[in-house]
């Protein structure tokens, strides 16, 4: 239980695309807009920002610094999380739960056209063992990781492919996303080019330029602010142990994360209790580890719930309609679009791929190679 | 509103170079550290929060390849860099993980090690924000301002000659007052074993005897770069009360952002702060922090205070911002001593981070140091008086991001 309600109020995201050609002042003045626009509210109403970004992905050092101004946090109490926006969500929630703030602004952004996100999470290695010899980076990661589960779970490469034929044709309707293929096939996955075996460029997300922002309101704010607030019902999180010290055929640290926010949200069965998730699957083969995680299978049963539909938009438990992280990645924004798309899909927004009936939603925010660091948000409507 | 307490504080000795040890195991030792003061285990500890400045050392993302030195595994972890405010924005976070009801315990990690990079990183940090700016204009084109400002930024040291200039002509202050500044912190750090450039009985006459480097500065008023790090474990009330007698209250806390700094600020938009060392928010977190004290006059009710200050300019400007002395006044508080470690106002006693300076952990060490003094277990530089009530400050991004953390030896009511 948390001590007090919190809601989120208002919200917007950037059109992901590879190259905005914009510059990132503008495009995080444009969603910080957006996100108070959408609530209702003007900047005096806000009392503390949080955003999300790191200096390798943006390029600078303190990158925030030339940000304060765009996303509206001169003279007003703020701070920045170096990973995920969706962990910079969870800051701000601790801020108002705390009591010392009402209202809170998130924002969170990358621009990957400008660097390399993979040649920069070289860096995030051990810089004694494992970053000598240059082989270690996040798709090489996920690689092993991914052939660890296809052997240890008996996983074709057909099965991983149609997570991401299912993400890249859902994404198809949803105007924000960046790669949409209402017509792909399991065979133009599997034929797409290879950048570490089996991991090819269908199968990984792309290199996107976005950003996106959310308010958040405790419940008496909220209640003036909006008749349709989305109720975090639910929050957990956890970090695994390094790459070289963990079992990488299961995603530990999101299943510990997921059970405390079941807990909290007092679910018990989220297979039958969620009606739609969004999970920051950063290649097709962790959405499969990820069923598994959130307990909506038994280990190595991921591959079963592609096979059958059971998370496409028509099935039982609708996973990522948005098109996920497959469809568009700018990194620190990503987990936050997740958040975003849940709470888009309680509110009935999602024009052209809203589930119907959607009471209770989840969302996935990861960061680190092979998803090390995990927050699940569990989202309830009225 | 839950109350929150500092129950364990742990730091390293600081030093040019940590040749002993590698980051990770600097990093643990602080950490270990503060979990033995709290007497608390790797397993009770339910969150961590964690930073430094990014890039500096060459690594990022440390938490995930560290994690199991300090005991994250299975555990929330949280990252945060805010620049030189990043030790103190990390302390904060960890506060809130606690306030929140989300964490019981919660332990902050901050460090630096510098020798890891080539660059001199503590002066430099700056300089590479100010090039990032000079990239961008390539971009989307080269004006003569923007040219002109990116080379007078000169790194840290540049931008805090300007403040220093602003503030001296407003003031009165002159260098002399500069030299008490430093030749007071170098002392106190002198009673500090953690300490990098210890100094005992250090005078200004030897201060003013050290080379000029840039007007104002003198060799001697310019910060090492440190490599060291500090961690601080928060505890929920209960918990607090059970593990210690003398626990460090958390009683207000505030990270306000300025607008943006006088180079940045006619080319993008902001209003143009011209005086480097306004630092309005400063006075903001500062207001905000004393009002969830329930402090109404910091000179009063203040004991003591651990302000960031690289530069010996900056201890004078942000204990006027802080409201612990009239405007205008602090280098005449200096001048008649009220600033010693046994004074009316101690200023750094620790020796602040004018004798330490391991940047990603600086702005902690301050909210530590002030804990010490609430706590009464900063050894040999524990300011001889009843420490009721003590502020840390943090100071980063291009002079425009603040922490301000009040302490306190009772629960905030």
């Amino acid at each position: 239980m948390m001590n007090r309600r919190v809601a989120i109020v208002g919200y917007a995201q950037s059109r992901h695309q590879y190259d905005m050609q914009q510059t990132r002042e503008d495009m995080v003045f444009d969603v910080a807009k957006g996100a108070l626009k959408d609530a209702g509210i003007g900047r005096e109403d806000v009392d503390t920002v949080i955003t999300a970004s790191t200096d390798f992905l943006d390029g600078r050092t303190i990158s925030n610094v030339f940000l304060s101004m765009a996303v509206g946090a001169y003279l007003k109490d703020e701070s920045k999380v170096e990973e995920d926006g969706a962990f910079a969500a969870l800051y701000a929630l601790m801020r108002i739960l705390s009591g010392n703030h009402d209202i809170a602004l998130v924002e969170g952004h990358t621009q990957a056209s400008v660097f390399n996100p993979h040649q920069v999470s070289s860096f995030t290695f051990d810089p004694t063992f494992d970053r000598q010899i240059g082989l270690l980076n996040d798709v090489s990661t996920a690689a092993i990781q991914a052939r660890m589960y296809m052997n240890g779970y008996d996983v074709s490469e057909e099965q991983i492919a149609g997570v991401s034929v299912k993400n890249l044709a859902n994404a198809a309707n949803n105007p924000n996303a960046q790669r949409k293929m209402p017509d792909i096939t399991v065979e133009e996955v599997l034929s797409s080019k290879l950048y570490y075996d089996p991991i090819r460029e269908l199968t990984i997300s792309p290199s996107s330029d976005g950003a996106c922002a959310l308010v958040l309101a405790s419940e008496e704010k909220a209640k003036e602010i909006t008749d349709n607030p989305v109720w975090i019902e639910g929050v957990g999180s956890c970090q695994d142990s390094y790459i070289r010290d963990r079992d990488l055929l299961k995603i530990g640290s999101l299943q510990i994360a997921a059970e405390k926010a079941y807990k909290m949200a007092g679910i018990s069965d989220p297979f039958a209790e969620l009606d739609v998730l969004e999970i920051s699957e950063k290649f097709a083969h962790e959405e499969l580890m990820g069923y598994e995680a959130l307990s909506l299978c038994r280990e190595g049963r991921g591959k079963v719930l592609v096979e059958e539909g059971i998370t496409e938009k028509y099935g039982e438990v609708p996973v990522n309609p948005s098109g996920g992280a497959l469809a568009a990645d700018p990194i620190c924004a990503t987990g936050l679009i997740r958040i975003v798309e849940a709470a888009k899909q309680i509110r009935e927004e999602a024009d052209g791929y809203q589930i119907p009936d959607v009471y209770k939603a989840l969302a996935h925010g990861q960061f680190g190679a092979c998803a090390q660091k995990n927050v699940v948000f569990i989202l309830g409507g009225e | 509103m839950r109350n929150v307490a500092i129950i364990g504080c742990g730091q390293t000795k600081h030093a040019s170079r940590r040749r002993d040890v590698n980051v990770a195991e600097m990093v643990a030792d602080a950490a270990w550290n503060a979990m033995e003061d709290a007497q608390v285990t790797p397993d009770e500890v339910d969150s961590i929060v964690d930073g430094n400045m990014q890039g500096f050392g060459g690594i990022a993302q440390a938490e995930q390849w560290m994690g199991e030195w300090i005991g994250a595994p299975g555990k929330p972890v949280l990252r945060i860099a805010t620049g030189g405010t990043t030790g103190g924005s990390v302390a904060q976070a960890a506060y809130y993980q606690v306030a929140s009801g989300l964490s019981d315990i919660a332990l902050a990690v901050a460090w630096e090690k510098h020798s890891d990079s080539k660059e001199a990183g503590a002066t430099t940090g700056l300089l590479h924000v100010a090039l990032g700016n000079f990239f961008h204009t390539f971009n989307y084109g080269m004006d003569l301002k923007s040219l002109v400002a990116t080379a007078a930024v000169g790194a840290a040291a540049g931008v805090a000659v300007y403040q220093a200039r602003h503030y001296m002509h407003r003031s009165g202050c002159r260098i002399e007052h500069l030299d008490m500044v430093a030749a007071k912190d170098r002392s106190n750090a002198a009673k500090n074993k953690y300490a990098h450039l210890q100094w005992p009985n250090c005078t200004p006459d030897d201060i003013a005897k050290t080379k000029m480097i840039v007007e104002p500065f003198r060799y001697g008023h310019i910060c090492p770069a440190s490599d060291g790090a500090s961690a601080v474990v928060f505890a929920s009330e209960d918990i607090a009360k059970k593990k210690t007698d003398r626990p460090a209250w958390i009683k207000g806390l505030a990270s306000y952002s300025d607008e943006e700094n006088q180079m940045m600020s006619e080319n993008s938009g902001g209003t143009g702060i011209i005086d480097a060392s306004e630092q309005m928010a400063c006075r903001l977190s500062a207001m905000k922090a004393y009002e969830m004290a329930g402090i109404k006059d910091p000179q009063k009710e203040i004991d003591v205070a651990e302000i960031y200050q690289p530069f010996p300019s900056q201890e004078l400007i942000f204990a006027e911002r802080l409201g612990l002395f009239d405007e205008t006044t602090a280098w005449k508080a200096t001048e008649e001593g009220e600033t010693e470690i046994d004074g009316r106002m101690p200023l750094d006693p620790s020796g602040g981070t004018n004798a330490t300076n391991a940047i990603g952990s600086s702005a902690m060490q301050r909210v530590l140091e002030a804990a010490l003094q609430v706590m009464g277990k900063a050894e040999e530089h524990q300011v001889p008086k009843d420490v009721h009530n003590a502020v840390a400050h943090g100071w980063g991004g291009v002079t425009n991001y603040i922490v301000v953390t009040v302490l306190g030896d009772s629960p905030r009511r």
